[in-house]
């Protein structure tokens, strides 16, 4: 088997003396779309802040093309070709849109390239071409998503990290942005690590899964397998099991097999 | 303890920790305080004791008390109420729920109108509670909450004996509509309106109460067959309380939590029958998971539990200790040290030489006593461990922290208590010699026997069962084999069933390996496979936060339990193991392969018993396939 391109290994996190990840290890291979779900506070923001440098691990090793990449400062790790598209959005609310997308692409020189890649941008993304020279700030919620997203494309990233990209979207603006998603990643091969608390959109899209609970991974396995697994279907898809009384207000315990 | 001999009609008694008890154990009539049943020790108790504080529960986040006149009056209105519906004396009422007041009240108020308790996992299956209540028939059911109902909604068709399901906790169920169901205060209004029309109507199915009424049934956790209901007396409970004043005393003002199961003798004694003799407090966790939360807020005086709890307490401060500076470390390291030197003298009830004393009491005093107040044990005048096998070495440890913990056995059928280490009296390794009033014996087979008025009354409506228990002279069979040595302490060496006959015609006894094996860290429980085999191997369920920790520290990548189990390193590590153990057993008594069982099992899980030991007969069928692989 070929190497993954991203490989976590016994990953340890604190925020303060708060442990937040206790020990996670998981692959994304090249080319693959891999989830990792989990409610509030399972860690999995912090596990995508780990990887991409903002927050360093006291222990473990973040493998990128077999390298150890972990505790490097994160304009380093960007150049390695990890882009980190942050939870909320994050644009730069006063820049235009065609300056957030320059920014993005700002450890490249060949002038060119950048603009074919806005271009691609644009492209998926035809509403910020109508929009390039408004402030970002301006921009709706999906709008300003859709920028984030194409401003972390303007890297040409080997691997993309997206933190909850649903976040406060309409389902019909959730449904355009992962279509666009699976399309990035059928026509341009962009590798994905995608945090997701809408765990039925997160499993349709991706080929494999990881399931996080107070810091550590409770579940791995293809997105099919966990689509059909009791514990999603009750916790993270709201399944209601058939109650005695046509109502049931207690849950069953998770087992997570 | 505090004794002294008081002179009164009847059989002599004696004064232990302010109660009289008859001063010559194991003679009839057993009475405690003058009483000689149990609904009648609780009259009294209510009477004398009053406003002071029973019982203690966790409510919205705060510890609320609830008296002795709260147990007396919801006892009462209980028992009434049930009588007021149709309940006759000598028939069961079942009770279907986690630790809680309330299940005391049920308890108290069932036996003080001649009713037997009887009680039911919450981790049951609807059919296993189906089975129970048939089996017992019993005429009533209390169930805790809208999941437990729930249950019992599954198979309520299945269950004609039942008159009614009593309903605690009415969270989520204001709009049920069930002719058989009522909430716990309807039930009160019930009794209360009863005791109006007949006044003195409790206390007079009190004093019908005799010392060979059944008080309870105990179902056993049948790891062969289905289980069956073993009939505790009042004389049994009072014979249990007897014996437990001299071994394990509990004083007036100690504190106590609860949490195992009630429907285990061991918790029924020291959390309900105990507190009853002695008028200790007992305070009940809020839930399996807040255990050591609450055990820090309580800090009570004596806390008995089975070794997976003392295990994880103990894998709790390895893993705080490694988190601590390097200073931390250093003093811990040392501390535990100075404890050492010092348990090797007092877990035998010896005095330290006086180095070892000082050295001890200033460690205790730099790091010990601040470590015993974290973990809510820096009260504890004495942990109980039995149920099953401990590790010396972890009872050493407790020892050298300055907790002093002893090793007891007993079990359902001689109302769970036959042996006991004391402070004074410890031989670790032994569960320790008979306590007063409690005869034992080794028969030819090596089967260990005991006899004594705690000794169970036979199996529910199961003669051909109850004939099997009971050797012609009347001794219990306890299944179990061990010696006893010059000192009277027993070993107890596996259970008699369990007998391995290999290919090759050796009997091999695969608890004593077992338990060897689980005093690994590393290794929750494990079974020895080998009946009629050419040789033995094992399953293995390991400890997962210790494994997790292991894989952690030494950088071995897992994601979900079935890949830690089947990481190389870890497989190595049980090897290594398993290795160690084989060291110490004759060739054929060896472990030639192993498996790990790579799902996490909950109590849910048949092979798993309601105190997380595996059943060998259930893990044999499941993990068939591991098995045979081996082979």
């Amino acid at each position: 088997m070929s190497e993954p391109l991203l490989e976590i290994k016994n990953l340890e996190s604190f925020y303060g003396p708060i442990m937040a990840i206790r020990g996670v290890s998981l692959k994304v291979d090249k080319g693959q779309i891999v989830t990792v779900l989990g409610a509030n506070g399972a860690g999995k923001s912090t596990l995508l802040k780990t990887i991409s440098g903002i927050m360093d691990p006291e222990k473990g090793q973040v493998l990128f093309n077999g390298k150890p990449i972990q505790g490097q400062e994160p304009h380093r790790i960007v150049e390695h070709g990890i882009v980190h598209v942050p939870e909320g959005r994050e644009v730069f609310p006063l820049l235009t849109v065609d300056e957030n997308l320059s920014l993005g692409a700002y450890t490249r020189s060949d002038k060119a390239e950048i603009e074919r890649d806005r271009q691609m941008v644009f492209e998926y993304f035809p509403i910020l071409a109508e929009r390039r020279s408004q402030e970002a700030g301006t921009l709706s919620g999906g709008q300003q998503q859709m920028l984030a997203i194409g401003r972390g494309l303007m890297l040409r990233p080997q691997i993309m990290l997206l933190d909850e990209p649903s976040l406060g979207l309409s389902p019909l603006l959730v449904q355009e942005i992962f279509a666009i998603l699976r399309r990035l990643n059928a026509e341009a091969h962009v590798t994905m690590m995608l945090v997701e608390q809408n765990a039925r959109i997160a499993l349709d899209l991706a080929d494999v899964g990881y399931v996080m609970e107070i810091g550590r991974i409770v579940m791995d396995g293809s997105a099919d397998r966990l689509m059909e697994s009791e514990d999603i279907k009750s916790f993270y898809l709201g399944h209601q099991e058939e109650g005695q009384r046509g109502e049931k207000r207690w849950k069953r315990k998770k087992t997570w097999r | 303890m505090n004794m002294q001999v008081v002179k009164q009609t009847g059989p002599a008694q004696i004064e232990i920790n302010g109660v009289s008890y008859n001063a010559e154990p194991g003679q009839r009539p057993v009475l405690v305080d003058g009483c000689d049943t149990v609904p009648k020790l609780f009259q009294a108790r209510c009477m004398a004791l009053q406003e002071r504080t029973a019982h203690r529960e966790k409510d919205m986040g705060i510890w609320k008390s609830y008296s002795w006149s709260t147990y007396w009056q919801q006892a009462k209105w209980i028992g009434l109420g049930l009588v007021s519906l149709g309940l006759k004396r000598g028939e069961v009422v079942s009770i279907l729920s986690e630790d809680r007041r309330e299940w005391l009240y049920t308890d108290m108020g069932v036996q003080g109108v001649g009713g037997i308790a009887s009680g039911v996992y919450t981790t049951d299956s609807a059919s296993q509670l189906s089975y129970l209540v048939n089996d017992s028939e019993s005429r009533f059911l209390f169930v805790e909450n809208d999941e437990q109902l729930d249950k019992y909604l599954e198979v309520a068709a299945e269950m004609p004996s039942l008159l009614k399901v009593i309903i605690y906790d009415r969270d989520g169920l204001h709009d049920l509509d069930r002719d058989k169901c009522l909430f716990l205060d309807d039930l009160c209004a019930l009794g209360q309106a009863y005791e109006a029309q007949n006044p003195g109507a409790f206390e007079a199915g009190i004093a019908e109460s005799k010392p060979e009424d059944t008080a309870m049934l105990i179902y056993t956790s049948g790891t062969t067959g289905m289980p069956k209901g073993a009939m505790l007396g009042h004389e049994n409970v009072l014979a249990s309380m007897e014996s437990g004043a001299r071994g394990l005393a509990v004083s007036p003002d100690d504190e106590q939590l609860c949490f195992l199961p009630l429907c285990h003798i061991l918790e029924r004694n020291v959390s309900v029958y105990f507190p009853l003799a002695a008028s200790s407090t007992v305070n009940f966790a809020e839930s399996p998971e807040t255990v050591f939360d609450n055990m820090q807020e309580v800090s009570p005086a004596t806390f008995f539990a089975v070794p997976r709890v003392w295990e994880k307490i103990y894998s709790r401060v390895l893993v705080m200790a490694q988190e601590a500076t390097p200073m931390g470390r250093w003093a811990f390291q040392r501390a535990i040290k100075a404890g050492q030197a010092r348990a090797n003298y007092v877990m035998y009830g010896k005095q330290p030489p006086a180095g070892v004393a000082a050295r001890y009491a200033f460690w205790d005093f730099m790091v010990l006593r601040n470590l015993r107040r974290m973990l809510g044990m820096d009260r504890m005048r004495r942990g109980g461990t039995g149920a099953a096998p401990i590790s010396p070495e972890l009872l050493k440890w407790y020892w050298s922290i300055g907790v002093p913990l002893i090793e007891g056995y007993g079990m359902t059928e001689n109302a769970g208590i036959a042996t006991i280490n004391t402070l004074e009296q410890n031989l670790p390794g032994t569960v320790g010699c008979a306590l007063p009033g409690i005869e034992l014996r080794i028969a030819e087979d090596g089967e260990i026997q005991t006899l004594g008025l705690n000794n169970f009354q036979g199996y529910w409506r199961n003669n051909e069962k109850t004939a099997e228990t009971f050797t012609s002279d009347g001794w219990l069979r306890t299944g179990d084999v061990g010696r006893i040595d010059d000192a009277g302490y027993l070993t107890i060496t596996g259970r008699i069933k369990d007998i391995i006959i290999t290919a090759g015609g050796k009997n091999i006894t695969p608890a004593e390996i077992e338990s060897r094996l689980k005093f690994s860290h590393y290794i929750s429980d494990a079974v020895v496979i080998g009946d009629k085999r050419k040789y033995l191997t094992c399953l293995i369920m390991i400890d997962q936060e210790n494994v997790e920790k292991f894989a952690q520290d030494r950088k071995i990548p897992f994601s979900d339990f079935a890949s830690l189990c089947a990481a190389t390193d870890v497989l190595q590590q049980i090897s290594q193991e398993v290795e160690a153990v084989n060291r110490d057993f004759a060739r054929v008594e060896q472990i030639k392969d192993f498996r790990l069982i790579n799902v996490l099992l909950t109590a849910e899980d048949d092979e798993l018993t309601a105190t997380m030991k595996l059943k060998r007969s259930f893990v044999e069928k499941k993990h068939k396939a591991l098995i045979d692989d081996m082979y």
